[in-house]
């Protein structure tokens, strides 16, 4: 590079030398040498992308003004007839081309040998099968306090209570996960739990011990949670907070 | 890149519904069996319209498996080749 070079380009990456201009993009050996973990990595990952935004807003001749939203009429509901229309559409043919197949009535006489609620309902069925976990209060003598199934019954009220309790603990500021690496962690902790408790639910049909499956149930989601707050706290620290500020919050007016 | 990731995402869906819907026609015994869509061809008649469709199966299939793959992986790896070249080339 020469001094006649333009220098006045702005350092887009802060000047730190991390992201290169683009006419001195480091070949992929000087890249290895200089890589020294996932938070530089998140650094450059999200500084590339911001600085091919940039350039795309820069190359493009759309004229961008400062609004809030589209009108109801006619942009947002042209844009929604058109989608509408489309999975209509897709209804039709699917309806058209893929007759599904009407099976003989059910026998109201004889009862299935599986009997399992629909999928999505796994969850609560799984909740049904805490019976392990029921303690027997020595106080009582060895009894448990209450049956079985009132026990699953209450354990939808714990679940349920608590994803009513998690907006009153957390906003939800966070734009990404990386800005919030616990409740990023309990988040994935309760889908994990969502998936192991139903796969609790059906543990006739899995593979395995049925106790090691009742250990890995409540043990799994706190791992998934354990890893996924490691990894993202690793992560935060090359993160830019202030990357999204300007989708966020009005220009001011010139 | 984001215009390479629709045309992939086009060819894959709009490949994959007509395999579907003629798989659902001539593979499928019964939308309760466990490989509908992948069992032998069963055709009652052999004319025109079914030979077509059949061939049009095997089309659609490995036009939406390679067309995604060509969008989403070799154009792009070609891409970076042939700019890694460039930038070898040059320096």
């Amino acid at each position: 590079m020469t001094d006649n070079n333009d220098n006045t380009t702005a350092e887009t990456d802060g000047g730190t030398g991390i992201v290169a201009p683009d006419d001195e993009t480091p070949t992929w050996s000087e890249r290895k040498a200089r890589k020294t973990g996932l938070s530089r990595l998140t650094y450059e990952y999200f500084e590339r992308s911001r600085r091919e935004d940039q350039d795309l807003r820069t190359e493009s001749d759309y004229v961008e003004r400062d609004v809030l939203g589209f009108p109801t009429w006619p942009h947002e509901t042209v844009r929604n007839l058109s989608i509408a229309s489309f999975f209509v559409g897709m209804i039709f043919f699917l309806s058209a081309t893929l007759p599904p197949h009407i099976g003989p009535p059910a026998n109201p006489s004889s009862t299935p040998a599986i009997i399992l609620p629909d999928w999505y309902l796994y969850w609560s069925f799984g909740l049904l099968k805490l019976s392990p976990v029921n303690p027997e209060l020595s106080i009582l003598g060895g009894q448990k306090l209450m049956a079985d199934r009132t026990y699953g019954v209450l354990a939808n009220v714990v679940v349920v209570g608590f994803i009513a309790m998690v907006p009153f603990l957390n906003k939800g500021s966070a734009r990404r996960p990386v800005e919030q690496p616990f409740w990023a962690a309990v988040g994935v902790g309760g889908v994990v739990f969502a998936f192991t408790i139903s796969v609790l639910a059906v543990q006739n049909l899995v593979p395995m011990n049925i106790d090691l499956l009742f250990d890995l149930t409540f043990l799994l989601p706190i791992v998934a949670g354990i890893v996924t707050y490691a990894v993202l706290k690793t992560m935060r620290e090359g993160y830019m907070y202030d990357l999204n500020r300007r989708y966020y919050r009005l220009r001011p007016p010139r | 890149m984001a215009d390479e990731f629709i045309k992939g995402l086009t060819i894959a869906t709009a490949g994959g519904l007509g395999w579907m819907v003629l798989a659902g026609w001539y593979r499928t015994s019964s939308f309760e069996s466990a490989a509908q869509l992948v069992e032998p061809v069963t055709v009652e008649g052999p004319d025109l319209f079914n030979g077509i469709a059949i061939a049009l199966m095997d089309v659609l299939l490995w036009f939406a498996i390679l067309g995604a793959l060509a969008f989403w992986v070799l154009i792009p790896v070609g891409r970076e080749l042939r700019a890694t070249y460039d930038e070898r080339r040059s320096s």
